[in-house]
């Protein structure tokens, strides 16, 4: 019975452990923020980026004082890309107080989009999601707070025209796509502005895993020869993409990809950025490391003696997370000062979310203005090439085809 | 009409050379199968583990052979490790048991990279280029090449081990029954340890190739996903079924891709290949080469 | 359950196979009742009701996987896919022709169990594994279908919101008010599931496990009972989409991929195959562990720790520690919690004077 006597002691100590040490005490000038990551799933290789950068933005405000002398506390927890780990991190985020959190993947947004509206809470949801979330109306408490999948299309679309020399009509377009709601969501912009614009449009599905695409990528360039291919892909498949073209002799000059298949990593994977030179990314916050408040952080870490993290090597991803981090404590700002310095609720922080407008952290952010109605901000994107070993900024700022996305806006609130 | 006899056979180029390269990956898992009865689930998280050892090596520029011997020692130790701590005490359970046991490693092997060398996706560069080799539209990249060729020595290999060598012969004995093989003075349990060490070293040879053509980090797993249409279609304990099915699932992926995505919107590719498997299996229980098993009440 | 007997005193088969071995199991089931339904939802906090919500829509989920793993031996890794099939059923009758649950609820899990017995019939020729994975390939061909037909889910987001469940005129909203909803669903798929094993279908089913050839000389008509428990383990499977459909207020396929089934098929295996306690404690374990572990490790690892690399730590760690539980649990007690729970019994049944 030794190896029963062994699991019952293992079952007690961890009973004893596991018994929660009282809730930690909600300190008068503490704001929490609850933050929604995903480090061992299936979208890893994002989350180790840009959580590091959502909290080393939060510990430099901290370090300076913090927001209006609330000090902000992140709790993190780690939702695997799982639904039933999301819920329950949404209730733990509820129990610590939190006035808003940060969601993670585009499943767990659906299934807390219900949740966040009867609680009362917002979950920012950037890159992740639907589309309508824009409309502040219909979704009062989810703020996609960056570009959409139709502003994506919209501004690639733009762009393409723009390097096409003005016109569109009678070009080929690709559209090679992950086979998922994400990867078809922008199908609707890019068939609209097909008609609107006279190029012919085909369209090519990537399944998942999307470790392998040379049937596709034959089709694009043996078959159908297009002007140009504009790619939205996952996980490891950008990379792919990117090798496939180019082995096929395919220019990555006239690629263009959405913001997940936009990151050093996908470039380094697929051989580095001599091979990919000329490929074309959609970003929705700024790239690099030459922004005021990514030195700010380094500073910070100097001061303590650590060096500058080596997350930033991914600045795409790190950025985004600083982004995030940056546009969560305006909204606290804006609640704490409407109130005078007293405690917001999170509904007041909803509003301070609300009324951000002209915050562009020294270019990082895009000029975005979120409003009740518009919790897109705009869909403001940038173009960032691969040019001279790195990504290089390609043009300033655009939104492209608004009133497009109003018009699909407006159908689905219908 | 040339147009698409070209785009045709360039289609079935691309799908036999990248189905051999799922045939490299399925090989481990048949032959843990074939000699020890035991499903490896995390076989793709084998693939990634080697991926990373090959990585790491390379990193500070060692040369590649080095790194493809050090993943293979790698690969052949943890094996080792693997059949002697987890899987002997398995033995005699029901297979679910097994399936379970290499799942939750699976997801331990997930876990471990971003503690121990962190998260970012790592090259893995094979200096054999990038521009591929052919003519016209049917050309295929270099590391496909190589990995054709890899493919096929280990076929090559190992139908001779299994057929003329001697330990080949044992090993087939244990396969078959393995009380009678320990009464014929066969020494099952080395067996068992030979059989994963092979498994060890195609999956290294796998992860160096796969690693070097999607890059290394915790997606280099999925490439696990594919070894299933591939061994049931050929038969879970055969080698040449490892091959074959290998072949016939990358061309009816790739052909499924060119001329039935146009028509249903897409995305047939991922499970086309299983639905010949099902319909194989409604004729051929146990696969194209697979064993019969004779049951006895 | 809890109660010890002072020996075996059964006389005929039907006291052996009574639900309630001795009068005082009348008592200790009324307790556990007493506990579940009015000392646990007055006493915890709302964010603990949360995990035991997710625990009971798992229970009956496991409960629907061990039917036909643990009792008929038929391995599946597409039961998310049937849950799935459940969930855009009772979401397109509930949005679509204003249904309530109590109408919506049946009809995900008989849409379910019809597919799952259309899935089954490759099993009538094949075994194990080679079954295994052609059930991997319903799960790729559901998700396909659903992905690629708007008519099913609703649109190019596939995901179809739907209204929270609604009692005389009350909607169910709260952690609190869906604890009920949930808790009775279980408590049904529990009763239902202990009933099926001890009848003449579990028995029949328990026979094909064993060894299928044999079954069917004794006379079992194994491929309409394969059909069948193909059919049962999906109904619990959609009724489980269901549930997580009015939990979560929309149903969204990929909430319901590969991994999914994965993590169904470790709750029967560490709960125990082909029992009815097992899947239950099972379902509570995977569901629980790795927020334990997390709950455990939050506080150690915070004193060497900052905030940042905290959650990195525990992230990672939590998962290695989760397989590393796996793999031990099944090399030291590979018949999984259940076993473990007999063999508690067995040893305080002659304490103190174990002999």
């Amino acid at each position: 019975m030794s190896k029963l006597k062994l699991w019952l002691g293992a079952a007690a100590a961890v009973a004893l452990l596991a018994l929660p040490g009282g809730n930690p005490s909600a300190q008068e000038k503490e704001l929490v923020f609850g933050l929604h990551c995903d480090r061992t799933g299936a979208t890893q290789t994002v989350g180790v980026f840009l959580c590091p950068g959502y909290h080393d933005y939060i510990s430099l405000v901290n370090s300076k004082g913090g927001v209006e002398g609330y000090k902000i506390r992140v709790v993190e927890i780690d939702n695997e890309y799982k639904v039933p780990p999301a819920m329950e991190a949404h209730e733990r985020f509820k129990m610590e107080g939190a006035v808003l959190t940060g969601l993670y993947g585009t499943p767990q947004t659906a299934a807390l989009t219900k949740k966040l509206e009867e609680d009362k809470v917002l979950g920012t949801s950037p890159g992740f999601g639907t589309a309508a979330a824009a409309d502040g109306r219909r979704f009062p408490y989810l703020f996609p707070i960056a570009a959409s999948y139709w502003s994506q299309a919209a501004g690639s679309v733009a762009f393409v025209k723009k390097e096409l020399g003005g016109n569109l009509n009678g070009k080929k377009i690709a559209y090679l796509y992950y086979d998922n709601p994400a990867g078809k969501e922008p199908l609707v912009i890019f068939e609209d502005l097909a008609k609107s614009e006279g190029f012919e449009l085909r369209t090519f599905a990537v399944p998942a895993p999307g470790i392998e695409m040379g049937a596709q990528v034959l089709d694009i360039t043996g078959r159908f020869k297009p002007d140009f291919v504009i790619t939205h892909l996952f996980g490891r498949s950008p990379s792919v993409s990117i090798k496939e073209l180019k082995g096929k002799g395919y220019p990555l000059s006239k690629v263009i990809s959405f913001v997940w298949g936009a990151s050093e990593a996908d470039v380094k994977a697929a051989g580095g950025f001599e091979l990919a030179n000329g490929y074309n990314t959609i970003q929705f916050a700024g790239v690099g490391t030459d922004f005021p408040v990514i030195k700010d952080i380094n500073e910070m870490f100097a001061a303590q003696g650590k060096a500058a993290p080596s997350q930033q090597e991914i600045s795409v991803f790190y950025n985004r997370g600083v982004v995030i981090a940056a546009l969560h404590v305006e909204a606290a700002r804006n609640a704490v000062k409407a109130k005078g310095g007293a405690r917001p609720t999170p509904e007041e922080v909803k509003r301070g979310m609300e009324s951000i407008k002209g915050f562009t952290l020294g270019g990082l952010v895009p000029p975005m203005e979120l409003t009740p109605e518009d919790h897109e901000g705009g869909g403001w994107v940038q173009v960032w090439t691969v040019k001279d070993g790195k990504l290089t900024k390609n043009g300033d700022w655009f939104q492209a085809y608004r009133e497009v996305i109003r018009k699909h806006l407006a159908a689905e609130t219908k | 009409m040339w147009d698409e006899l070209q785009f045709a056979s360039a289609l079935i180029v691309s799908g036999l050379s990248i189905g051999l390269m799922y045939s490299l990956i399925a090989l481990g898992f048949v032959l843990v199968y074939k000699a020890t009865d035991a499903i490896n689930f995390a076989q793709g998280e084998f693939v990634m583990l080697a991926g990373f050892v090959a990585a790491l090596m390379l990193a500070p520029k060692m040369p590649v052979l080095v790194a493809i011997g050090a993943a293979v020692a790698v690969m052949v130790a943890f094996s080792f490790a693997l059949e002697r701590i987890v899987l002997r005490p398995l033995i005699g359970r029901p297979i679910i048991a097994v399936i379970m046991a290499t799942i939750g490693l699976g997801a331990m092997l997930r876990g471990l990279p971003p503690i121990t060398v962190g998260g970012e996706t790592r090259a893995v560069s094979l200096n054999i280029g990038d521009m591929p080799i052919g003519f016209g539209s049917i050309s295929l990249p270099p590391v496909q090449i190589l990995g054709v060729i890899v493919t096929l020595a280990f076929f090559g290999l190992f139908t001779w081990f299994f057929l003329r060598s001697r330990m080949g012969i044992a090993m087939r004995a244990v396969a078959d029954n393995q009380q009678v093989a320990m009464a014929m003075g066969i020494n099952v349990e080395r067996y068992f340890a030979l059989a994963w060490a092979m498994a060890g070293t195609v999956s290294a040879l796998g992860g160096v190739i796969w690693g070097s053509m999607l890059g290394v980090d915790v997606h280099l797993a999925l490439v696990g996903l594919k070894v299933f249409p591939v061994v049931i279609l050929g038969g879970l304990d055969s080698v040449a079924g490892a091959v074959i099915g290998g072949l016939i699932v990358g061309v009816v992926e790739s052909l499924a891709a060119g001329y039935i995505d146009p028509y249903v919107g897409g995305g047939t590719k991922d499970f086309a290949p299983y639905v010949l498997m099902i319909i194989t299996l409604m004729f051929k229980p146990y696969g194209i080469f697979g064993t019969h098993r004779v049951e006895r009440v | 359950m809890l109660q010890r007997e002072s020996g075996v005193y059964k006389t005929s088969y039907a006291a052996d196979m009574a639900l309630f071995p001795l009068p005082i199991a009348r008592w200790t089931m009324a307790a556990i009742v007493l506990l579940f339904a009015v000392v646990l939802p007055l006493s915890l906090h709302e964010y603990y009701l949360s995990i035991i919500n997710l625990a009971l829509i798992a229970v009956v989920g496991a409960l629907g996987l061990n039917m036909l793993v643990g009792y008929t031996g038929q391995i599946s890794v597409g039961h998310a896919a049937f849950m799935s099939v459940g969930a855009y059923t009772a979401a397109n009758l509930a949005v679509k022709f204003d249904l309530p649950f109590w109408i919506t609820l049946p009809a995900g899990g008989l849409m379910a169990a019809l597919i799952g017995a259309i899935v089954g019939i490759p099993s009538l020729r094949i075994k194990g594994l080679y079954l295994a994975i052609a059930t991997l390939a319903a799960q790729l061909i559901i998700e396909w279908v659903i992905n690629h037909t708007p008519a099913i889910s609703g649109g190019a987001q596939a995901s179809i919101q739907v209204p929270r469940p609604t009692l005389w005129g009350h909607e169910l909203k709260t952690q609190g008010q869906l604890y009920f909803f949930l808790l009775f669903f279980a408590a049904l798929a529990i009763l239902a599931a202990l009933n099926l094993a001890r009848s003449r279908i579990g028995r029949a089913f328990v026979a094909i496990r064993d060894q299928d050839i044999a079954a069917e000389i004794i006379g079992i008509d194994i491929y309409r009972y394969k059909l069948l428990s193909f059919a049962i383990s999906s109904f619990y499977a959609g009724v489980c989409g269901v549930l997580y459909t009015y939990y979560l207020g929309i149903a969204n396929y990929e909430q319901f991929q590969i991994g999914v089934s994965i993590d169904y098929l470790a709750m029967i295996i560490i709960g125990g195959l082909g029992s009815v306690l097992g899947s239950v404690l099972g379902a509570a374990f995977v569901t629980m562990l790795p927020i334990v572990i997390r709950l455990v490790m939050e506080p150690l690892a915070g004193l060497f720790f900052s905030a940042g690399e905290l959650s990195s730590v525990v992230a990672s760690t939590r998962l290695v520690v989760f397989g590393a539980l796996i793999i031990s649990f099944l090399v030291v007690e590979p018949e999984g919690l259940n076993r473990l729970w007999r063999n508690i019994r067995n040893y305080f049944r002659v304490w103190p004077f174990s002999y």
